[in-house]
């Protein structure tokens, strides 16, 4: 009995303690030790805030890997066959390769052997028509959706939105989730993201040092004009901002880039026999020239290559680089490559991206449903409490005492489990107020029962506890099942309900059975009480 | 010696009402029913799409719901449904419409322009919220949503068919249906809308008036037990009887805790409590009247065709009795 007690006290306390902390301001919990860092996290209804769903346009990536490839099958012909091709398109979703006469065609048909990723449709007199292979075709989409993610996770989480505990992650098989807390960033803002391309810049190193002290100091008369310095950080986990991540070397170049990512097609990482992990890349025709001219030029000098103002690499400049076709090495990681690639790509393939589903959500209506969802949980408590306390006194106390012990439980298991809190959520929590007490009149219905008969208050109560525990099991386990089938297929708001329906169920379970019937044996306990105040 | 509302020893003859109950079922749900066919369902954007906007005025504007509607049409709307939201005179409107996001562009410049638009036309305007859905992700809801529903209810067959014999199973489940139907067809006799947050009603109705089933149940099983001679069916008036004032207090108490929602939880989250409210008085209804008569029915059902069986073998007199 003690030890019981002392267990049933220790859980609450514990679970009250990260109840309060919900009410406390994230920094004043961070900066003491008395209270926990984790509390219920709010859903954009609550906070406000953006919710999107993103669909990229994945028909855009397919045609593009197709120019890609119809590219490389114009330069395999040029170089190596010397035939010229009449005319290589993309389209509707095939790439059409038409030539002067049929005898070429076999000319192009090994050449798209060779890309082992294209598929022949269906051929006429002088032209053959190509698709991606159903593998491949995953692989691009695959490929485009991490791209997105990539691309937009950057943008969000750029030091000059000073956004914070934004969301961007895949939803399903093809669409990305957004969410932007708390009025960080107005919906034109927001947008704006959706919009704006990736800034791939390659600028020649005029000079470089260490640090930027180092760089300065050698140009006491203040820098050449038209030139800036940019920096080379260390690579940081990736939500850590730019400017806190070391600095591992400055550059001078010039302002204007030598070329940009307008030109680049594509990226991507493969493994090679002499320097280890290499990023390859692709320029269209136009960047192709720019980039032969620019290499062939400039041999021996450093190409840093700057996304978003920022240098990841600037690797060495060796020898003239034609066709439109190059690879960065670096001593890298196979990661380090493939995260290379990815921001690339990023930079050069802007998929465009519709919006599938918003959810947007002021922060003064979420600051009001928040009040509101505080007051209806008070009402809720006291009308549900009142009458249990009207109708069976002093066992109508005990259920209340429960009751309590339950929203403290819920509150408690949430904030440990981090779950998130929602309008409807809140509306569950309230409802589970009026179900967890079901619970209690199911005990305290057959307690009466078993008084009525005769028996004694003692043997009543124990009859009670003891016969109506299945009946309140099943009661419960089917509401919880259905709780689960709506988390399972509920979203956003929603979600939230079946998440504070699912663990009100569950603590209700605890403590509308335990404490009553502690209280109970407490009082009357083995005391001879003629009548059972019930 | 107790406080009641219920007085603990009625005997109330409930299946003599079955009949007329299961009438006034029937023909809730064929009227709900004949409405969606001829007025139409209104689905809300998350099944239908479309965009749904909440706009709040500054106080002191004078606003009118025709002056909203009309400047949301001069906006370049077809068909915008406004209606006023929350409190009177609060200023704030709901606008509803379909489409408006073919393209992430489209779709925020309408946005904005309805601002605009307001802003000149009405007054100054604060968007608290916008929610749209597209016609795919509408689409998935729908799916979803039906399969959810489906679900829910093959897990709860499972479970009381798991929990008790099989031969209680189909009453709850009926009544389960029952409760889903009824209460979806009052709401849309009411010309509410269907959103995920009805959905949502909907299924903890699922959940929770089967609840009221069960401990009927329960108790039929236990007086079957101990009673062998009496007859099923005065033993189930007599469940029934028993269980009354603790069917009614649970659903009262989860009303209680509904009404609290309704008063001060505000609009956002109306319709998940009114027709959570609908589904609970709904379900009292149901556990009484139309779970135990389909449970009687199936045994008799059940009874006669063992009793045929019997008379064409003879062989046992004994489960003859004790079905």
């Amino acid at each position: 009995m003690r030890w019981r007690v002392i267990g049933v006290v220790a859980a609450i306390l514990l679970c009250g303690w990260y109840t309060v902390a919900n009410f406390f301001p994230a920094e004043t919990r961070r900066a003491t030790a008395l209270l926990p860092d984790h509390v219920m996290r709010l859903g954009l209804d609550l906070q406000g805030g953006i919710h999107w769903v993103l669909s990229p346009d994945l028909d855009v990536a397919l045609a593009h890997e197709l120019d890609v490839l119809g590219g490389g099958i114009r330069a395999v012909l040029e170089e190596q066959k010397k035939i010229e091709p009449k005319r290589i398109a993309v389209e509707d979703g095939r790439l059409v390769v038409e030539m002067a006469s049929p005898a070429e065609l076999a000319a192009v048909r090994e050449a798209a052997k060779e890309t082992r990723v294209l598929r022949e449709v269906d051929a006429a007199e002088q032209t053959v028509r190509f698709v991606l292979t159903d593998e491949w075709t995953r692989e691009v989409r695959e490929r485009s959706i991490e791209q997105v993610l990539e691309v937009l996770r950057r943008r969000v989480d750029d030091p000059t939105q000073g956004v914070q505990e934004s969301i961007i992650t895949r939803q399903g098989a093809d669409r990305v989730l957004i969410q932007i807390p708390g009025g960080q960033l107005d919906r034109e803002q927001a947008r704006g993201l959706l919009r704006q391309t990736g800034f791939l810049e390659f600028k020649l190193v005029l000079d470089r040092a260490d640090t930027e002290e180092l760089l300065r100091a050698k140009y006491p008369d203040g820098l050449p004009p038209d030139t800036e310095i940019v920096f080379e950080r260390e690579k940081g986990l990736p939500n850590q901002k730019p400017e806190e991540r070391r600095i591992l070397a400055a550059y001078l170049v010039k302002k204007t880039p030598d070329l940009t990512g307008d030109f680049l097609t594509d990226a991507r990482s493969s493994l090679d026999n002499r320097h280890g992990w290499i990023v390859n890349f692709a320029f269209n025709s136009e960047g192709a020239r720019r980039f032969a001219k620019l290499t062939g030029e400039n041999r021996g000098k450093q190409l840093a290559i700057l996304l978003d103002r920022q240098v990841y690499s600037a690797p060495m400049l060796n020898e003239r680089i034609g066709g439109g076709r190059g690879f960065i090495h670096g001593r890298f990681s196979s990661r380090d490559a493939a995260d290379l690639a990815v921001i690339l790509r990023a930079g050069s393939l802007p998929i465009p991206v519709q919006i599938e589903e918003e959810r947007t959500v002021g922060p003064a209506l979420g600051a009001d449903s928040i009040r509101r969802g505080i007051n209806a949980s008070i009402l809720g408590l006291l009308l549900v409490a009142g009458f249990a306390i009207w109708y069976y006194r002093l066992a109508g106390v005990y259920a209340t005492i429960a009751l309590v012990a339950n929203l403290i439980m819920l509150i408690g298991v949430m904030s440990m489990t981090r779950a998130t809190l929602t309008m409807p959520g809140i509306a569950g929590l309230v409802l589970t107020l009026g179900m967890a007490i079901d619970a209690n009149v199911i005990i305290y219905e057959r307690i009466r029962e078993e008084l009525l008969v005769g028996k004694s208050p003692r043997a009543a109560i124990r009859t009670g506890f003891n016969k109506a525990l299945w009946t309140i099991l099943d009661a419960q386990i089917t509401t919880l099942l259905v709780a689960l089938v709506l988390y399972q297929y509920g979203t956003g708001p929603i979600k939230g309900f079946a998440v504070s329906l699912s663990v009100g169920i569950v603590t209700s379970v605890f403590t509308s059975i335990v404490i009553p019937r502690l209280l109970f044996e407490y009082y009357p306990g083995n005391r001879p009480v003629q009548a059972l105040s019930i | 010696m107790f406080r009641t509302i219920v007085p603990s020893d009625t005997k109330i003859d409930f299946l003599r009402y079955a009949r007329p109950a299961t009438a006034v079922s029937i023909l809730i749900i064929l009227a709900g029913l004949a409405s969606a066919l001829i007025q139409g369902v209104r689905w809300g954007i998350d099944f239908a799409g479309g965009t749904e906007m909440q706009v709040r005025f500054e106080a002191g504007t004078n606003f009118e719901e025709g002056a909203v509607r009309s400047a949301v049409e001069a906006a370049g709307v077809e068909e915008p449904t406004v209606v006023r939201f929350g409190e009177p005179g609060s200023g704030e409107f709901q606008i509803r419409f379909a489409g408006g996001g073919e393209g992430e562009e489209k779709q925020g410049q309408l946005v904005d322009r309805i601002r605009s638009v307001l802003t000149e036309q009405v007054g100054p305007v604060e968007i608290d919220r916008v929610e749209y859905v597209g016609p795919k992700v509408g689409e998935e809801l729908r799916r979803d949503g039906a399969k959810a529903m489906l679900l829910a209810w093959l897990l709860i067959l499972a479970y009381v068919g798991l929990r008790f014999n099989l031969q209680f199973a189909p009453g709850g489940v009926v009544a389960l249906i029952h409760d889903v139907l009824v209460t979806a067809a009052i709401w849309q006799l009411l010309g509410q809308t269907f959103d995920l947050q009805v959905l949502a009603a909907l299924l903890a109705i699922v959940g929770y008036s089967i609840n009221d089933t069960i401990v009927i149940f329960d108790r039929i099983r236990e007086l079957v037990a101990t009673h062998t001679t009496v007859d099923i069916h005065e033993l189930t008036n007599r469940a029934v009887n028993q269980t009354l004032s603790r069917t009614i207090l649970t659903s009262l108490l989860t009303l209680l805790a509904v009404i609290a929602l309704l008063a001060l939880a505000g609009p956002v989250v109306f319709p998940f409590t009114a027709s959570m409210g609908i589904g609970v008085v709904v379900g009292v209804y149901s556990t009484v009247y139309i779970a135990s008569p389909v449970m009687l029915a199936m045994e008799r059902w059940r009874g006669r065709r063992s009793a045929k069986r019997q008379q064409a073998t003879r062989k046992h007199p004994k489960a003859a009795a004790r079905a």
